[in-house]
């Protein structure tokens, strides 16, 4: 996991669910990219995030809009985070004996906007939380810093500042992350992406 | 199918454009038992005629409305080993969904992937079309209420409010065009159900004789046990 | 001739078939051939676990405490490692995360499809024990999925244990996983024949509770399920003896603390459905 680094974290909030990434793509420890987003967009109350080898990080967020495209012509109808979680980690059991090297997050918001957040571990293993996840080169320090600033029913400007310190501070030490993050704040009226900035070495 | 000389389709198209083998299928299906279906406000009712060829058979061990899952049942007009290959896939098709996504396999989809078997069935090589219609009931819990759909063995399907297949099918349907009210109770829609079978039955329609099964507003398919259906027929008399 | 949920292949076959798809391997080549070049494979999530079951008068309890861990990190302080399997039946899984929820899963799956094919017959302990033990051994421990197997069924109640390999046990007590030798020694002091109820659930609970404190791979909460003729009783965190210590809620920051670059926001509310409005016009 620390061949391309990178960092993911997904929060829960009341009613509102937030899900953020760091923006380093790496070979080792050569710097490829600084805008390099790991979180990517399910529908418009479900995010995944993946952490891990990058081609297996880009082949799986296709594999999953392909699924959940299929899903949606066939069924008319968007995918329940706990649906979706449970197709993945499917679709990574799978390949048990040949995983994708990647570890997805998965934050959404059900169809009574209660959020609902699941860890992975790259051969499926579910982890759903009721406070947080975390996922990347950093997840120790990702946990401790979540760990200490996660509080329970936070509304969604709240969640904002306290993800963003949690993902600015868990990546501050990790030599593989960083150079920024992006979070989207997901709530029942909308989405809210946002760039924050972080240091640049 | 395989490689083998005989792997063409036995269902082509005469010079009129039909597909005569699929309609011998339906032929097959209406020399079928009759079985009815119909939807009330609060849930669907399966009924079938259990007709046995020879008062030997022992008709406690014939089955005909099955539970595909919980909340999910078939029944059928036609043939009743054709019936079980249906069955079976169907059930695997929705294990099959739920251990994917660790949720019930809805209505509609169970429809759609069982009449894509029969489908496949009228143009792959080798094999012939299915002779059964299904009656699909189910209450997937999804917002669309009670569902009930009929397949025929050409693949196509539609949902209908009531319906019926076999040998009694169009007495059947005109009884239930008459009769049918959408409004009406699940009780009352069994009681319409055994009406419209004891109309086109050959003597005494008794518990023996007849299959009835219900899905509620508990999202449940249950098939009635006799006594049930004995409560069911004397309040009909 | 199958039908398909996307790349999902369901193939027709009899109905006691217990066997899912098998493993797609197409990555395993390009994985070894990365590690000979020196990355590390990611570590699967472990249930380090302790996991043990007794039987009494007249049932089984089942127990399991609720840590899963990523190497030395705690990965999830609450899970669940107490398995459905049938209505009677339930499994404990210690090992290898993925392969006891996969294992349990196909075979809760597989006899599912056996009561269906079966007219509803309660399903059989020693079935489940069968059917798992033939997919371990299967895969000559590779799945590594340790487990203690329980249930209720025609023949009365039943315990065993499966090792990852496909060897079992039927025992009147058991325990598995890293914290086996801790909970065993509660057992092995206090296990009487014939106890009552409250007296299998309280050993089953201090078993767990001496994996919890002495196994650093065992942690948090107790789970119980106890299984009689007339039914379960799945007790979700029974008992939790390792609440926070502290609050937390000691840090807030104020509005504006984190800097922000760019901003968009999608209100979803703004996506409007016109009913009735003209079709674009498409192409020339």
């Amino acid at each position: 996991m620390s061949y391309n680094g990178g960092a993911v974290i997904a929060m829960t909030g009341k009613e509102c669910v937030a899900i953020a990434c760091d923006l380093r793509l790496g070979i080792q420890n050569q710097t490829i990219a600084t805008d390099y987003r790991k979180v990517f967009r399910v529908h418009d109350k479900l995010f995944v995030g993946l952490s891990g080898l990058a081609t297996d990080m880009q082949t799986l967020s296709q594999r999953f809009a392909f699924r959940h495209n299929l899903y949606k012509l066939r069924e008319e109808r968007n995918m329940k985070p706990t649906t979706f979680a449970n197709l993945v980690s499917h679709m990574l059991y799978e390949r048990r004996f040949g995983p994708y090297y990647a570890e997805p997050v998965i934050a959404g918001l059900d169809e009574n906007n209660q959020p609902y957040i699941t860890g992975m571990d790259l051969i499926g293993a579910m982890a759903p939380a009721s406070d947080f996840v975390v996922a990347g080169s950093s997840s120790e320090s990702l946990f401790g810093v979540c760990e200490s600033f996660w509080k329970p029913d936070m509304d969604a400007e709240t969640l904002f500042e306290t993800l963003g310190q949690c993902i600015l501070t868990g990546v501050n030490r990790d030599c593989l992350a960083g150079w920024g993050a992006a979070i989207y704040i997901i709530t029942p009226t909308g989405i809210t992406a946002k760039t924050l900035k972080g240091r640049q070495d | 199918m395989g490689e083998s000389a005989y792997s063409f389709s036995l269902t082509t198209f005469s010079p009129s454009g039909k597909l005569v083998q699929i309609e011998y299928a339906l032929n097959a299906v209406s020399q079928g038992a009759t079985s009815l279906g119909i939807k009330a406000k609060n849930g669907v009712v399966l009924a079938t005629e259990k007709k046995t060829p020879s008062p030997l058979v022992d008709e406690s061990t014939v089955q005909k409305i099955v539970n595909i899952t919980d909340n999910i049942g078939f029944v059928y007009s036609g043939m009743g080993g054709d019936f079980r290959v249906l069955v079976r896939r169907a059930r695997r098709t929705a294990q099959a969904y739920y251990d994917v996504y660790k949720e019930a396999i809805p209505v509609s989809q169970l429809v759609r992937e069982v009449a894509a078997v029969m489908q496949e069935f009228t143009q792959s090589g080798g094999v012939r079309p299915f002779g059964v219609s299904l009656l699909v009931a189910g209450n997937d819990g999804l917002g669309h209420g009670p569902q009930l759909y009929q397949v025929d063995p050409s693949g196509t399907y539609f949902a209908w409010k009531a319906s019926a297949i076999g040998k009694n099918m169009v007495n059947a349907k005109a009884f239930l065009e008459k009769r049918y009210d959408a409004s009406v109770e699940l009780d009352d829609a069994v009681h319409t159900a055994l009406l419209t079978l004891k109309e086109g039955f050959d003597g005494e329609l008794t518990k023996e004789k007849v299959e009835v099964a219900v899905v509620g507003d508990d999202g449940q398919f249950t098939v009635l046990s006799q006594d049930r259906v004995q409560d069911y027929l004397a309040e009909t008399d | 001739m199958s039908s398909s949920y996307g790349d999902i292949n369901v193939s027709g076959g009899i109905g006691l078939d217990s066997e899912s798809a098998p493993f797609n391997l197409e990555l395993a080549r390009r994985n070894s051939m990365i590690e000979r070049q020196g990355m590390k494979l990611p570590r699967y999530l472990k249930t380090g676990t302790t996991i043990c079951g007794v039987v009494y008068a007249n049932g089984v309890v089942l127990g399991a405490d609720t840590r899963s861990t990523n190497g030395d990190t705690v990965a999830d302080k609450n899970c669940e490692k107490i398995h459905y399997i049938a209505p009677n039946i339930y499994c404990c899984g210690a090992g290898t995360a993925a392969d006891t929820e996969a294992t349990t899963n196909m075979v809760a799956s597989a006899l599912n499809m056996h009561r269906y094919g079966t007219n509803g017959r309660t399903s059989r302990v020693i079935t489940a024990l069968t059917m798992l033990k033939s997919h371990l051994f299967k895969y000559q421990g590779n799945v590594s999925a340790a487990l203690v197997l329980g249930g209720f069924d025609i023949n009365g109640p039943h315990l065993f244990t499966v090792y990852p390999h496909g060897s079992s046990d039927s025992l009147p007590y058991a325990t598995m996983g890293s914290g086996s030798l801790a909970a065993m020694s509660i057992f092995e002091a206090g296990y009487k024949e014939n106890m009552t109820k409250e007296e299998a659930m309280k050993l089953v609970a201090d078993a767990i509770k001496s994996g919890v404190f002495n196994d650093l791979g065992s942690g948090s909460n107790v789970d119980l399920c106890i299984i009689t003729k007339e039914g379960k009783e799945y007790l979700r965190n029974y008992e939790c003896p390792n609440p926070r210590p502290y609050a937390s809620q000691s840090f807030s920051f104020a509005k504006g603390t984190t800097p922000v670059l760019r901003s968009t926001m999608l209100t979803l509310k703004d996506v409007v459905v016109e009913e009735g409005a003209d079709a674009m016009e498409v192409g020339a």
